[in-house]
Order: structure tokens, then C-alpha cells, then sequence
């Protein structure tokens, strides 16, 4: 059984159709990577798995139990943490207190057990730990991303949904980002990562699909993707990219 | 001379139905007022008409604030008593006449008016709600303890009424015609410019800026005049019972208006009366309910914003409008669009030029330093991956954001400075991604507002209504012409998405920024799209794009701008730009020569 | 110097009650955006239950007080529900004339049930006060004072100490992210109202031995409450209080320097002046930052 899976859902904001027809699996373990130009529809994916938005068709499929239309918070409990674009890190929060809260509304678990998960992740990343008091908008870009992470991570969750953590992130501290992003990978939790720089995305994925204006138009691993012409034309045209 | 006389046809049409309804109205109101002078009828229930038409006067004046420009006012008792003690004190303790008193009452509450009204320059919503509030206690407070001049809470006897009107009847008759004619008056402000200019702030403030709507003067001219209904209403009711006191200019009075407002419909002048009357009558009749009939009034406001928002009327108008749909319009007469630029004979200029643009939220810097030119008669792309600051930039030419550095000139002249409005008079035409039409008026008058912008020379000579035409036929250049009745909200997206540009389109901009215009669109609409653009080149117009989908974006431009972290990384013609490694860097990412690909 | 003092220990006490409104008030605005224009009849309410537990019921002063916090926390649940939740995808308008509806269907309603005429509600205890020095302590008045003093150091427990507390002010600062945490955002909102509501009705309480109990005590505290909230800084819950203690002082301190008849004027003077020229308030964010 596929740990996620999505049948021809279409979903829509409004009047705006943001996908149509879309069909990925993930299954447990894997890091797999939705890639595509900005409006293609991948962090409409990510929303319609956590259950933020409803899909108009299709199915969503979660350890074999249909999860769409489901509300946010009992999706969550099911063991989906989405990390959203941009990653909203509570501003008034401590990065301690951001840690903990993600962690509080797991299924089962004590307050001390919370208290030292939270400790845990001050080693993953020791960069934080002085800033362990500090608050959320006081934060640069890249620490919020690690402290979003971390938050997401807390909840111990069997899919870990990244939405573009190296949005609005200088070079360097993407290349940190991402070095996390593959530690996490050996820890086992599965990731599905949806990234625009596709090139840092394809090193640590096991998988991708491309998405284009909602479409899918091709998959495949790494090495079929890296330095592919209908993924560069997916980004930046000139291409003959299928049309669904 | 035919091609306009179509449209002459189908404009006289319409105008019929009006010049109609007019004189239906000017009928049943000199009916009413013809019933007034010679019915005789109790006291009781002559004070009960008097109340209605003079509260529906001050009611009228919401219609104005809050129906027509969506500005919350809950201080309009506040006005009233301004009129009423006006014609109170004036008559009683001054020895002026009724009308001078009147006069007075009126023009003191107007100023008070525009002066709350210029408070909405840095203020809205909560804010602009607790100033009217301030104003409204402060006001009550000075009626009651100035007793001096108000004569405090014994209150003003012995009002004077006009010397012609002194009877009952024709008191109320003379209510009943000032009545009609204010309410005609705001039922016809709905569709001069600055009723459109009202309902563009009310329903997308930030679009009525951009598109050459000057929002702040909206917005003290809506508060003057409804101020000015009030201290209407406020003076004639003085006159009317012969004696007030500061208890009946309270909060709790303003909260009477504003519910009488939101009962019937406070868009519809028509909802306004009939909600007035409704809560002036509706004591009476549920007298048997004794004292709870209060608590049910309150019960009911919570149940209209619930289930009515729009009230009675506003609830009857769009089942009205389901029942009949809107006429198409006759299209065949329509002059083309004229748009500014057929001046290739000019020669290539530098219409937009930025220097070392700026911006900063707090220690972000989404902009840094940005160059770019472009020239006239071009189509110029502006693209950058996600978070590159691209469309902060269009909000700093906009006039939305106001830069932390840096120039912008347009045309020859500097606009750094200017705010949106003032930007669309230059000529600078804009769309939205996320599509900001006005969803409470009709296509027409959407593109009419955009028609409306200062400086726009529509002037053709013809007879009838230039802007109107104007508006028609930017309507006709995106083929939507046949549907300009109807509601915008009917429309889909991507027709939508075409008012907007015809809104834009019917301001003759010199030049036109397009953010994302392809967002949302399918792939048929998407072409039709590219076509348009490309009909708007071989005009001569001049357009600064912002895409993502560089299908689009290579088959219209002539130049591409790149944005990466706010700095431009690349310019120069989409052949060369979409192969440079710096932008193929930008959008892809760096190959990461530490991690291996998985196999 | 000694009326100075004993002007001040006044303004602090009448200060409190509107920082206990405001603090109410406040807490509904930042966890849903509403301005609560009903937040002064919470007050109203738990006056009159007062009243007619210990007053006319006979019970005895402190199960009455008990029973009014259950009743009030009870109320602030279905006010949510009734006034808040039907409309809380709408713009602000309609909400914000919902809660005046609101407002106006709590002052008509208990006038239709209780008549009137204004009530009296004794004290808890029976001394009157104590002197030192030049300044009379009114027991009233200290006792406002302490039990606000409870409230705030509670208010900060709760909030900065327990996980629940961190959890309604995640709700209030992204209700969206909140959801994505598995955090019951709907459940943070009616803990949210019906604490406010017990906050309102514990103004009430306390003030009601001071002034008449009557329908319209809420409304011009209410309107006060407002206006402290935005002199301490809109959606600030320091401010709030800062806010509350401030308006009680300038207005006590303004009825006796300057003039009696227009005490409620000072405060609408003062909020109109922040309103103008410092419309975040002493400690709020600024108000909007477009050209």
C-alpha cells in the first residue's frame, strides 16, 4: 500500500482551476519532489494533502484511507506535517515555544516527553540553540526555516511536507536547508518536497514529477530529470512540453 | 453616419426606460404629497409620517457613506442634532428665519462632515468607526452640558416652523417633497462619475486608486454630504415636532440609523425609506410585544447581517436581476478604440525609466537597486523566479509602495512620489494578478471608471455621452461589448480577466503594466490572451509585463528584464535572455556538486 | 499633594474595570478580528446576576459570584456561536453591526425582564475603608484593584506558562498554521469568548457596588474599554491594561481640575487625539504602511 496517493484530483481556487488531473504517489521512505515553474500548482498539492483546500474530483489516499475534504487538524493527526511556503513561524512565539507547539497536539505523549523532543531539536540544529528564547520575528530567513522544520518534525510525522524552504533564501543557507532536508532522509521520514530550484531539489530527491499550470508532464528519477529539456522548458519555455 | 446612429438607437432605448421611471416617480410623489395637504388624519399618525420622511432624509445620507462608499458612520445622530439645534437655536434664540437657520444647521454639520472625513486619510474599518463614535459622545456631551447656548437637557421649545408651512399638513407635505427630491437626487448620484467613483472605493479601494480614482476625496465628500442629509433631516424634524432635547441625538440614536439603513438596503435609496418607515412603524404595530419589541429589534439586526446583508431591497434586487437578465447591448455603431500611440512617427523614447530602485520592508530587501528602461512602442517582459521582487516592483511603479531609494520617471516627468491616482492622470494603466474588478457594478461601469481617470481627453465632439462610448468600445477591442450589463461576477475568469484590461484600456494609457495576466487562464484563453497583446502592439502601445509561463512571454515581448533577490541579473531581447546561465541559474538552481543524483 | 494622591488611587480603581473591559475586548479582537461592540453588556450581565443572586434570591455573596462566572463563561459560549460563528467568513461590517445588534438585544432584554429601574448592589465587605494619611482606601476600590492585579499576573500564566495559553495565541497570530499544528482552532475561539465574557462580568461585579446596576452601564464603559484599548496600542494586551489605567486616571483627574459635566468627554478627547496623530496606540505596530 502507497504511503500517499492522489488520483486525477482537480482542484480549484474559485473560479481558477490550480490542477487538473493529477496522479502521484509517494511511498514510505522515499524523498520525492514536485518541481515546476511558480503557478504550476505545487504548493496547491501540498494544500489539498493537508487538507487546506478541497478538491473537486479525484481521490486523496492516506495509508489507504481517503483523507479529502478532511479537516486540517484531524489530517494532521493522521501524521501529515506540512512546513508551509514561506514558513510562518508564529512571530510572537519563542522558537522553543514554536517547537513544542508543534508537538502538542500529536496523538499520545507526556509533557516531559515533549519538553525533550523539543530538547532534540536544539541537536539537530545547534545553530538555534542560543536563540532558544528568542522570538519568531526576530528571526532571519534562513533560521525560521530550520525552526518551521523542526515544528513540523515534532509531531513525529510519518509524511513531512515541504513547501519551498529555500524561497527567499541566499545560496548558502540553502545548501544548509538541504543538508537537514538529507539528514532527515536518514532518519527515515518520508518528505515530499515541492522546490522551484529544481537543480538543489533533484540532489537529495529520490524521485520528481513536473508540474505545469496544473498539469503533470513528466516524472521520473534524478538522473532522467537532471539537465532535461522539458524540465528546463517547463521553467523557462521554448520547449514542446506535453499539454494533458 | 449610420454606425452611430445604432448606437444612438440603443442609447435612447435605455434613456427611455429612465426618462420613464422618472416620471412614474414624479407622479407617485405628487401624489403623496397632494394626499398630505388634504387628508385629514390624527395627530399621532401625522407625527408618525413626519418622523419617517424626516429620518429617511439622515438615512439617506448612510446610503451616501456607507451604501455607495462603504464607510462605516456611527455618528449620524450626531449630524441630525447638528441640523436640528441649528434651526432650534436659530429661529428661537437668534431670531433668524427658518430657512437661514436651516441653512445654517445644514452647513455646520456638512463641515463636520468633511472634517470626520478627513480623518479616513490615515484611518478605516475599527478606526474610522471609533472616531465617529468620539465625535458622536463628544457632540451629545456638549448638547447636554452648554446649557448655556442649548439650554442643556430641558431641551429648545416652541420651534418656529416656516411662515407658508405652519399647518400640519402642509408641513408634512413640504417633508414629503424634500423627501422625494433628496432621494431622487441620491438614487441619480449612483450614476454620475462621482457615484462611481464612490462604489470603486467602496468595492476594491486599492484598484479605485490605481485606476485613477483620488480615494480620499471620495471618501470626505461621501462623509460631507451625508453629514449634510442628516443636518437636513435633523432641521426639518426640529421644525416638525416644535421641540428637542440632547436624548434624542445619541448613540443610541446613530445605532437607529444605522439599523433603519441595513434593513431595507442601504445601497438602494428605495431600501433606505422602506426600512425606515418599516422601524418607524414597526413599534406601533408591535406594540403587544410592550417593551420586549426592542430586544426583537436587536434580535433582528443580528439576523439580517446573518441571513439579508444587503436588506430587503438588496435581497429583492438580485432576485429581480435572476428574473431578468441584462439587455445586450447593440454593438454594431460602436467607433474603434482609440488609443494614444499610433505616434511610431515619434520615434522610440524612453517612456519608463527607473534608477537604482529600492525597497525595504523592515530588514528585507525586496528590491535592491533595480535599473530598467523602456522604451515606447515595446512590449517589455519583467520575469524572476518566485520571491525575486517583481511584483513589488510593479507596486512601486504603481504608487502603492512608496520606495526606500531610487527614481522613477515616466514620460520626461519624475512620479517617485506621486500616489496612484495621480500616476493613472500621466497615463500609467495597470491589471492585477489576483483580478481586482469592482464586484458590486456592472462591466460597463467598471470600464467607465477606468474611463473616468483624470486626464483622459475623451472629448470627440459627438452628442451623448463620451464616456460611455469610450467605455463601450475598449469593451468592443476585447469582444466583451455585447455583455457590458451584466454583473462582473457572472463573468468567468478569463472574461474577468479582459474587463480589466478593457478597464484599463478605456483610460488611453500611455503605458500599460499587465501583472501576471495569464494566471488562472486555460490554454484556450491563454492564446486569445496572447492574440490581444499582440492587436495592442501593432497599436503602438506600449507594455510591461510580468509572467511566469515564458511560452507567453516569448511570443510577445521585444525585451526581457530578469529579477533574481530583488536586483536585476539580466536584460537584453528573450533570445539571448532565456539562454543565459545567470538566469537559468536563477530559475533551476546551482547543480549541487556535493550531493550525487540518485540513480 | 494629598488630593493628587487620592484622585490617583480613584482613577486606578475605575482605571481597572476598564482595563479588565478592554483586556476582554481585546483578546476577541486578536483571535478573530472582531471588534466586539457587546463587550460592555458582559458587564452589564454579570452586575445584574448579582444582583439578583445575592440581592433578591438571597444567596449568599460568594456562591453568587460563583454561579455568575459559570453563567458568564456559559453566555460567552453562546455568543460565539449565535453572534460570531454565522458570520466569521464576512468582512468586518457585518460583524461588527452584528455585535451592535448584539448589544442592543442584551440591554432591551434585560430591561424587558428586570424593568427600569436601576439597582444597588451592596459591597462584599461591610468596613468602608481605611485612612493613611491624606488618602482615603475605599475597600471597593482596593478590592478592584487587587482582584485586577489577580487577573493580569493569571492572564499572564495562562498565557506565557501553559501550552494552552501558547496555543490561543498561536490561533490569534496565524489561525491557518494553528490548523496545520492539529490545533483546534475552533475551540480556541470559544475558550477565547468565554473568558472574555467572565473578564466582562467580572468588571461588572466589581464595579456595581460603586455604580447604580442599570441597562446602560455597559455601553459607556464599553465605549471607554474601546478607547483605552486603542490609547494602549490595538490588539496589544499590555496595552490594554497600560490603556484602561491610564483612561481611569486622565478622566478622574479631568472631572475634578477642569470640569464634572464633561468627565466622558476626556476620554473620547484623548482617543481622538491618539486617533490622529498615534493611531498604534502607546505600544501597538504602526497602522498601515502604503504610499
Amino acid at each position: 500500500m502507497r504511503l500517499l496517493e492522489l488520483e486525477n484530483v482537480t482542484a480549484t481556487y474559485g473560479k481558477v482551476a490550480a490542477l487538473h488531473d493529477l496522479s502521484i504517489y509517494i511511498d514510505e521512505g522515499e524523498i520525492v519532489t514536485l518541481l515546476g515553474a511558480n503557478g504550476a500548482g505545487k504548493s496547491t498539492t501540498l494544500r489539498v494533502i493537508s487538507g487546506l483546500l478541497k478538491p473537486r474530483n479525484g481521490s486523496v489516499r492516506f495509508l489507504g484511507q481517503t483523507i479529502a475534504g478532511h479537516s486540517p487538524e484531524s489530517i494532521f493527526r493522521l501524521g501529515v506535517a506540512h512546513v508551509p511556503e514561506r514558513r510562518r513561524v508564529f512571530p510572537g512565539l519563542t522558537v522553543r515555544e514554536n517547537f513544542l507547539l508543534g508537538g502538542s497536539n500529536r496523538r499520545g505523549g507526556t509533557r516531559t516527553e515533549l519538553d525533550a523532543d523539543a530538547e532534540r531539536m536544539f541537536e539537530i540544529f545547534p545553530e538555534l540553540r542560543g536563540f532558544a528564547n528568542a522570538l519568531g520575528w526576530t528571526l532571519s530567513g534562513g533560521q525560521q526555516q530550520m525552526v518551521a522544520i523542526g515544528r513540523g518534525l515534532m509531531s513525529h510525522p510519518k509524511i513531512l511536507l515541504l513547501d519551498e524552504p529555500s524561497l527567499g533564501l541566499g545560496p548558502l543557507v540553502v545548501e544548509q536547508v538541504y543538508k537537514v532536508i538529507a539528514d532527515i532522509r536518514r532518519t527515515g521520514t518520508t518528505v515530499l518536497l515541492v522546490e522551484q530550484n529544481a537543480n538543489m531539489a533533484l540532489s537529495v530527491a529520490d524521485r520528481g514529477y513536473v508540474l505545469e499550470t496544473g498539469h503533470l508532464v513528466t516524472q521520473g528519477r534524478p538522473a532522467e530529470l537532471w539537465d532535461n529539456e522539458e524540465v528546463r522548458s517547463a521553467y523557462l519555455g521554448g520547449g514542446h512540453a506535453q499539454q494533458a | 453616419m449610420s454606425e452611430l446612429a445604432s448606437t444612438t438607437v440603443t442609447k435612447k432605448r435605455v434613456k427611455g426606460k429612465v426618462a420613464a421611471g422618472s416620471v412614474i416617480y414624479l407622479l407617485v410623489a405628487l401624489a403623496a404629497i397632494f394626499l398630505a395637504l388634504h387628508t385629514s388624519m390624527p395627530a399621532y399618525t401625522r407625527n408618525l409620517l413626519m418622523q419617517t420622511s424626516t429620518y429617511a432624509i439622515a438615512v439617506l445620507g448612510l446610503t451616501i457613506v456607507l451604501g455607495y462608499t462603504g464607510q462605516i458612520n456611527l455618528g449620524q445622530a450626531a449630524f441630525f442634532g447638528l441640523g436640528a439645534y441649528g434651526v432650534a437655536l436659530g429661529t428661537t434664540s437668534f431670531g433668524l428665519s427658518f430657512g437661514t437657520s436651516l441653512l445654517l444647521g445644514t452647513g455646520i454639520a456638512a463641515l463636520a462632515g468633511a472634517a470626520l472625513g478627513l480623518t479616513t486619510l490615515r484611518l478605516g474599518g475599527h478606526y474610522l468607526a471609533m472616531v465617529t463614535i468620539s465625535f458622536q459622545t463628544i457632540l451629545s456631551l456638549v448638547l447636554t452640558n452648554w446649557i448655556s447656548l442649548t439650554h442643556g437637557p430641558d431641551g429648545v421649545p416652541s420651534i418656529p416652523r416656516p411662515v407658508r408651512f405652519q399647518g400640519g399638513n402642509a408641513y408634512l407635505a413640504l417633508c414629503i417633497a424634500v423627501l422625494a427630491v433628496v432621494a431622487y437626487l441620491v438614487w441619480w448620484l449612483r450614476r454620475t462619475k462621482l457615484g462611481r467613483a464612490l462604489q470603486a472605493t467602496r468595492d476594491n479601494e486599492l484598484a479605485a486608486g490605481v485606476v485613477g480614482v483620488d480615494t480620499f476625496q471620495s471618501k470626505v465628500i461621501a462623509f460631507a454630504l451625508s453629514a449634510l442629509l442628516g443636518g437636513l433631516g435633523g432641521g426639518f424634524f426640529a421644525g416638525g415636532f416644535a421641540y428637542i432635547s440632547p436624548d434624542q441625538f445619541s448613540f443610541n440614536e446613530s445605532v437607529v440609523f444605522l439599523t433603519m439603513a441595513l434593513l431595507g438596503g442601504c445601497r438602494l435609496p428605495v431600501g433606505t425609506v422602506f426600512g425606515t418607515g418599516l422601524l418607524i412603524m414597526l413599534p406601533e404595530w408591535l406594540r403587544f410585544l410592550k417593551i420586549i419589541y426592542l430586544a426583537v429589534y436587536g434580535g433582528a439586526v443580528i439576523l439580517i447581517m446573518v441571513f439579508m446583508p444587503d436588506g430587503i431591497f438588496g435581497y429583492l434586487a438580485v432576485l429581480w436581476r435572476r428574473l431578468r437578465p441584462a439587455a445586450a447591448i447593440d454593438t454594431a455603431g460602436l467607433a474603434p478604440l482609440r488609443l494614444s500611440q499610433q505616434a511610431a512617427s515619434e520615434g522610440a523614447r524612453t517612456l519608463l525609466k527607473v534608477t537604482e530602485l529600492t525597497k525595504h520592508f523592515g530588514g528585507v530587501k525586496a528590491v535592491d537597486g533595480v535599473d530598467m528602461a523602456v522604451q515606447s512602442n515595446t512590449v517589455h517582459a519583467l520575469i524572476g523566479p518566485n520571491g525575486s521582487g517583481k511584483t513589488t516592483l510593479l507596486n512601486v511603479l504603481s504608487g502603492i509602495y512608496r520606495p526606500t531609494g531610487g527614481r522613477v520617471e515616466f514620460d520626461g516627468s519624475e512620479i517617485t512620489q506621486l500616489k496612484p491616482f495621480q500616476r493613472a492622470g500621466h497615463g500609467l494603466g495597470r491589471t492585477f494578478q489576483n483580478i481586482r474588478l469592482f464586484g458590486d457594478m456592472n462591466v460597463l461601469d467598471n470600464v467607465r471608471v477606468g474611463a473616468d481617470r483624470p486626464g483622459n481627453v475623451i472629448e470627440d465632439g459627438l452628442a451623448g455621452d463620451p464616456v460611455e462610448r469610450r467605455a463601450l468600445a475598449a469593451l468592443e477591442f476585447v469582444g466583451l461589448a455585447n455583455r457590458a450589463q451584466e454583473a462582473v461576477g457572472s463573468l468567468s475568469y478569463g472574461h474577468q480577466r479582459l474587463v480589466e484590461i478593457a478597464r484599463a484600456l478605456a483610460g488611453n494609457p500611455k503605458l500599460l503594466l499587465l501583472d501576471e495576466p495569464g494566471a488562472g487562464l486555460n490554454h484556450v484563453e491563454k492564446d486569445a490572451l496572447v492574440a490581444l497583446l499582440q492587436r495592442l502592439k501593432e497599436h503602438g502601445l506600449t507594455v510591461l509585463i510580468i509572467d511566469h509561463d515564458m511560452r507567453l512571454v516569448e511570443q510577445v515581448a521585444d525585451r526581457i528584464t530578469v529579477l533574481n533577490f530583488g536586483r536585476h541579473i539580466a536584460d537584453g531581447i528573450p533570445a539571448e535572455v532565456l539562454r543565459n546561465p545567470d538566469v537559468i541559474v536563477a530559475y533551476l538552481g546551482k547543480v549541487n556538486t556535493n550531493a550525487a543524483p540518485r540513480a | 499633594m494629598g488630593i493628587a494622591l487620592q484622585l490617583l488611587f480613584t482613577g486606578l480603581g475605575i482605571g481597572s474595570i476598564y482595563a479588565l473591559v478592554a483586556l476582554g475586548f481585546v483578546l476577541i479582537f486578536r483571535a478573530t478580528n472582531v471588534v466586539n461592540f457587546a463587550q460592555g453588556d458582559f458587564a452589564m450581565l454579570g452586575a445584574f446576576a448579582m444582583v439578583i443572586l445575592a440581592v433578591e434570591l438571597g444567596f449568599s455573596y460568594w456562591l453568587s459570584i460563583l454561579i455568575t462566572v459559570v453563567i458568564m463563561a456559559a453566555f460567552g459560549a453562546l455568543f460565539n456561536l449565535g453572534v460570531y460563528y454565522p458570520l466569521r467568513n464576512r468582512t468586518f461590517l457585518p460583524v461588527i453591526i452584528s455585535t451592535i445588534g448584539a448589544s442592543i438585544l442584551l440591554e432591551n432584554g434585560m430591561l424587558a425582564a428586570h424593568g427600569p429601574q436601576p439597582q444597588s448592589l451592596p459591597s462584599l465587605f461591610d468596613s468602608p475603608g481605611f485612612s493613611l494619611g491624606p488618602v482615603f482606601f475605599d475597600t471597593q476600590y482596593l478590592v478592584i484593584l487587587a482582584v485586577t492585579l489577580a487577573m493580569v499576573v493569571f492572564q499572564y500564566l495562562l498565557f506565557e506558562r501553559t501550552l494552552l495559553g501558547k496555543k490561543m495565541q498561536a490561533t490569534s497570530q496565524d489561525k491557518e498554521m494553528a490548523s496545520m499544528l492539529g490545533i483546534p482552532v475552533a475551540w480556541m475561539i470559544m475558550i477565547t469568548f468565554m473568558y472574555s465574557s467572565v473578564l466582562g462580568g467580572l468588571a461588572g461585579i466589581l464595579v456595581a457596588p460603586i455604580l447604580f446596576v442599570s441597562v446602560g452601564m455597559g455601553s459607556s464603559i464599553a465605549l471607554k474599554a474601546f478607547a483605552a484599548s486603542i490609547i494602549g496600542g490595538f490588539g496589544d494586551v499590555s496595552g490594554a491594561i497600560v490603556g484602561g489605567l491610564t483612561l481611569g486616571v486622565v478622566e478622574t483627574f479631568g472631572a475634578a481640575y477642569i470640569s464634572v459635566p464633561y468627565k466622558d468627554a476626556f476620554a473620547f478627547l484623548v482617543l481622538l487625539i491618539f486617533l490622529l496623530f498615534r493611531p498604534q496606540g502607546l505600544f501597538g505596530e504602526k497602522v498601515g504602511e502604503k504610499a
